[in-house]
């Protein structure tokens, strides 16, 4: 099969990721969107991995898994504190900082 | 089983090259089981100190190591100078943070051990992502140093502008570094391998330079590299997130992030992709003359001493960044040596906005240095020196730092670019002054705070929103010798380095060697 089709999904993947980022609200949300941009990359590396037969890119994937992970903890936790806080979960009211 | 395990040789591993890494690693895991202690005096007094000999450590190792040229793990890592002079950047700047958050609120809501351990793991990934020549340990080494910032941004855990900032951070900071991740698939797509050296063969090798797969990767990766990096257009968190994390943090970032950042952008494109220079080369002198002009007016209307810092560090990345655009050795060289300048003119100015957030309850406002220079010479003639520095004036390490840069950029055919960096800091010098002023010109708030040798009572700050260690952390001037004697250290650094630069400069020309550019 042509590498361009896994290709393109990964790409559409990406975007999707990207642009749930750019126009969600909620930050949840936002970390599902960013899930979906690291996991396109994933999709690309292991098809590239295939494309080359060797194995650098199904480790860099499995590498990037446990990133993710460490990622989305810590973003779930930041979320939870300010659950606690009861400060708004919600990207276009924190507007805290600017100027 | 066990006759086969007998056979089977063990990897070899190079420990002594890897010690500075495994020194910061340990020191991380001990500092956090001593925060656990139930002592008070453990967990305030010997887990900073531990901190602090753990970077010293890493320092000693570090020097021991210079002059070595060696791949660690399997080619994974490259210990050469430029490693180590970032290394022992990375532990400088971690001492001056341990030093500015000695007395901080910061620590103590993150349980000291843990804010000490985290900020240990960010300097560690940070010395993994400047060694990587491999494409997995630059992702590994970016985040490993972009995690732990997260969560030390969002320290001040009852204020509501610190979560917002942690926030605000771990978005941006993982959309960089998933632009990143893209990016590098697809240098690996185009070239089949994950490994610098091999990468370059491959592009040496010809027709895939201009391979629309290498090209997107390498888009990719500069776009989110200048997330980190805070390269305009992609900067818009940098005054935000600095303004909001509390002040010590904030330092570590603007100081050694942004090293770290510039470490690996020198590595993989002056060896893996310098083959490809010429399609790189012209799209990241774009991005540096934006990121001056925009940084420096930017800066301008600011009175918020963080987000005028933010701003001039977004300019200040521009100059570095023209110093990786000549792709040769003078720029890698230039590079580097504005690199550990800037370190050492910002830690000062942080020094003294800390201990000014202490002092009064006006925060980080541009007026909390109003009159100082009468009643803290100290601190008025730090912060006047780094601003000088940081406007590149003569005689301070700025000068020299700019001095060589704009050489470099000529010297590589981007005359234009050095155009750029001298009215950039002429432009500066607007803002630069304007802190001046108030430290020289503007008279003392009168009714004694800004002496404040009593605690300052929270009650007067009703309408003062709850600054990083605002009015509850006013201590008495006496207090805080740490802060004082960071800012005099670094400003006292930043003249002596301006005047007498050889020292750094045969260091650096080492790092510079080490790459193999011409």
């Amino acid at each position: 099969m042509d590498i361009g089709w896994f290709l393109a999904i990964s790409a559409l993947i990406f975007s999707i990721g990207a642009f749930g980022v750019l126009t969600r609200r909620s930050p949840l949300v936002i970390l599902l969107c960013l899930e979906l941009m690291l996991n396109a990359a994933n999709l690309a590396l292991i098809a590239f991995a295939r494309m080359h037969g060797n194995m650098e890119g199904q480790i860099f994937a499995l590498i990037v898994m446990v990133v993710a992970a460490c990622e989305v903890t810590i973003g779930l936790g930041l979320i939870v504190a300010m659950r606690r806080r009861k400060l708004p979960i919600d990207v276009d009211e924190m507007q805290e900082l600017r100027g | 089983m066990i006759a086969t395990a007998e056979t089977i040789e063990a990897p070899h591993v190079d420990w002594a090259g890897l010690s500075p890494l495994i020194a910061v690693f340990l020191g991380a895991i001990v500092v956090l089981l001593l925060g656990l202690s139930r002592s008070r005096s453990a967990r305030e007094t010997a887990v900073p100190l531990l901190s602090i000999a753990t970077l010293a450590i890493a320092i000693g190792l570090s020097v021991g190591r210079w002059g070595e040229r060696t791949d660690l793990i399997a080619g994974a890592l490259r210990l050469d100078e430029l490693t180590l002079i970032l290394t022992i950047l990375f532990c400088v700047a971690g001492i001056a943070t341990v030093l500015l958050s000695w007395r901080h609120v910061a620590p103590r809501e993150l349980a000291h051990g843990e804010y000490y351990a985290l900020l240990l793991s960010s300097i560690a990934g940070m010395i993994v992502l400047v060694a990587a020549q491999n494409l997995v340990a630059v992702f590994v080494g970016l985040e490993l140093l972009s995690i732990p910032l997260y969560v030390l941004c969002a320290a001040e855990m009852r204020r509501a502008s610190s979560l917002e900032s942690g926030l605000k951070y771990l978005v941006i900071g993982s959309v960089g570094s998933a632009t990143v991740l893209y990016g590098l698939a697809f240098i690996y797509g185009a070239t089949g391998s994950t490994d610098f050296g091999r990468i370059a063969e491959v592009l040496a090798g010809g027709d895939v330079a201009s391979d629309v797969l290498l090209l997107t990767g390498v888009a990719l990766t500069i776009a989110g590299m200048a997330f980190k990096a805070s390269v305009a257009p992609f900067h818009q968190w940098t005054p935000d997130v600095y303004e909001g994390a509390p002040t010590p943090i904030t330092a570590f970032m603007a100081v050694a992030t942004k090293a770290a950042a510039f470490g690996v952008v020198l590595r993989l494109f002056d060896v893996a992709l310098i083959d490809a220079a010429l399609d790189w080369g012209p799209a990241l002198a774009v991005l540096a003359a934006i990121t001056i002009v925009v940084g420096n007016v930017g800066a301008l209307g600011q009175s918020s001493l963080k987000r005028l810092l933010a701003y001039s560090s977004v300019a200040q990345a521009g100059y570095m960044l023209a110093g990786v655009v000549v792709a040769t050795r003078l720029g890698l060289q230039a590079t580097i040596f504005y690199i550990a300048v800037y370190l050492v003119m910002n830690l000062a100015a942080f020094a003294v906005i800390v201990a000014r957030e202490r002092e009064t309850p006006l925060g980080d406002d541009i007026s909390s240095l109003n009159g100082i220079g009468a009643t803290r010479p100290a601190l008025a003639w730090s912060m006047t020196i780094s601003m000088l520095a940081l406007a590149g004036f003569p005689a301070t390490a700025g000068f020299i730092g700019k001095f060589y840069l704009i050489e470099a950029a000529v010297a590589g055919a981007y005359t234009w670019l050095a155009v750029f960096i001298v009215v950039g800091s002429m432009i500066s010098l607007a803002y630069y002054l304007k802190v001046i002023a108030a430290i020289w010109m503007q008279p003392a708030e009168d009714d004694g705070t800004v002496v404040a040798t009593e605690p300052v009572p929270l009650a007067d700050g009703g309408e003062t929103p709850l600054l990083a260690g605002g009015a509850e952390e006013a201590t008495s001037a006496r207090g805080q010798g740490e802060l004082v004697g960071v800012a005099v250290v670094f400003a006292a650094l930043t003249v002596i380095l301006g005047i007498v630069p050889s020292p750094l400069l045969d260091v650096v020309r080492d790092a510079g060697a080490a790459l193999g550019l011409l």
